[in-house]
């Protein structure tokens, strides 16, 4: 991977990890949308979409309700993608998701670090805050989005360092049946994320009825196909 | 504090901008409310000019900048809301307590309607677009449609919180707004479960049986282990099970 492309997927990953909260909430921090132009930055675009849709579904089981803590999966996706495209595309995706869940898993506590660094900031800035400084707003304001954005990117970066190591040690040399059998796992770990996640969010009431409606028109779509 | 004429063009495309933004300063202390402030300050800047020495004007941005906490989409009704407030004169405990009262209602309406609707409803419906064969234009269309919503219904926010003031609470019985979600959460319920056939045969195609055999266990004991112990297991940590179980698995298998 060139020196260019990794520019490009480190600037991705950062507006996709700012957009997840700070700016400006268009949805390119779904895993969806980061892991298909992040498969497109590689030249790897069926990679991208497949890994893209492996995180959405781990993403169906998260709803950012309230302060909850929550692991993010877009910068994970842009690591990931890039992972699997170093090791060699194919199968090796399973394992390129394990390291995008761990990367998930530390985005997910940065943010919390981003939000107690903003809490300290605003405790500094009382004084000036309630006496209506727009200096002062603005300034903690900008400071909280440039945080963001350099936790962003670096999360994005420990991701692409971790995939270029998992290059580097001989991942791709594994047995076939080995990388099988682990895309094979973490994709039904996928898949179960996104079935309770989504189940919960249909509920028990009458969504479910529709629920259960497109799940059978599903199925026959799949006998029509 | 006296009544003050709001201005004839209120910079609303500032404030609208900056709520694109309203969350960049989020957290554990005042939540939104930074972002809130900053947000709102364009719209009371009419009032730098009531008793001639800007307190109203600043009193007003240190009040905008408190404690919020909302969907972010909808912040947009609160900020309108309580700049019309203050220009017409509402005592600053009233302005306190409009925007306290709009928390939960704002938050719990975007929820539902964005969270567990709009974007569930468009993200399953471009999997099982991209498992029917669409590419990547499937996810570009998502964003799209996705973001005809959201910019709408900020716009929408921004712009009845304004023309409301004080009597917000009416735009929030919007009969739009109060019919939607009971449209958006079945259609979302229904292409879920439309979705979630295609995307499996999507991820088990490329494996031989034992794959799919074990992509289907994993599937099931995974979904038993999640609704077994909601909120306790975590999908993440089965997923790194997974992972781990299929790297010690393919050594064994010989």
């Amino acid at each position: 991977m060139s020196v260019g492309t990794l520019a490009l997927l480190l600037a991705w990953g950062a507006l996709v990890g700012i957009d997840l909260v700070s700016v400006p909430q268009m949805m390119i921090a779904r895993p969806l949308v980061a892991g298909t132009v992040a498969g497109l930055l590689v030249g790897d675009p069926e990679t991208g979409v497949r890994l893209g849709v492996v995180f959405e579904l781990f993403q169906f089981d998260i709803l950012p309700v309230g302060a909850v803590r929550y692991p993010e999966y877009g910068p994970a996706t842009v690591g990931a993608v890039a992972a699997a495209h170093a090791l060699g595309g194919g199968m090796t995706w399973g394992l390129a998701a394990g390291l995008g869940l761990l990367v998930g898993l530390f985005a997910g506590w940065s943010l919390h670090w981003l939000r107690d660094a903003n809490a300290r900031a605003v405790r500094r800035a009382a004084g000036p805050l309630e006496s209506g400084d727009i200096r002062v707003l603005a300034r903690l304001h900008a400071a909280g989005l440039a945080r963001d954005l350099a936790r962003a990117a670096g999360v994005t970066a420990v991701g692409l360092a971790a995939g270029w190591l998992l290059a580097r040690v001989g991942a791709a040399g594994l047995p076939p049946r080995v990388l099988t059998l682990t895309a094979a796992l973490a994709g039904g770990a996928a898949l179960a994320a996104g079935v309770s996640g989504l189940l919960r969010i249909v509920g028990r009431g009458s969504s479910f009825r529709w629920f259960a409606a497109g799940l059978a028109g599903g199925v026959a779509a799949l006998w029509i196909a | 504090m006296d009544r003050v004429t709001p201005p004839a063009a209120p910079p609303l495309r500032a404030a609208f901008l900056r709520l694109f933004m309203v969350q960049a300063s989020w957290n554990y202390d005042r939540l939104l409310g930074v972002g809130m402030g900053v947000a709102e300050e364009p719209l009371l800047r009419g009032l730098r000019g009531a008793g001639g020495d800007g307190t109203a004007y600043r009193a007003a941005v240190a009040r905008g900048a408190h404690f919020f906490n909302a969907h972010p989409y909808l912040c947009g009704l609160a900020v309108g809301a309580a700049a019309r407030a203050e220009y017409e004169g509402a005592p600053p405990e009233q302005v306190e307590r409009l925007r306290a009262a709009l928390c939960g209602p704002l938050g719990a309406l975007g929820d539902r309607l964005v969270w567990a609707g709009w974007l569930p409803l468009l993200s399953t419906a471009a999997v099982a677009a991209i498992a029917l064969g669409a590419g990547w234009g499937a996810v570009a269309g998502f964003l799209l449609i996705y973001n005809l919503g959201h910019v709408a219904l900020r716009w929408w926010a921004l712009r009845a919180g304004w023309d409301a003031g004080a009597g917000v609470v009416g735009a929030l019985r919007n009969p739009v707004l109060q019919r939607t979600p009971s449209l958006v959460l079945p259609a979302m319920a229904l292409v879920a479960g439309f979705c979630l056939p295609l995307a499996t045969r999507w991820l088990v195609r490329p494996f031989p049986l034992v794959g799919a055999l074990g992509c289907a266990v994993a599937a099931v004991i995974g979904v038993l282990l999640l609704r077994w112990k909601p909120g306790r297991i975590k999908s993440l940590w089965i997923g790194l099970a997974a992972v781990a179980l299929g790297l010690a698995g393919g050594w064994l298998w010989r």
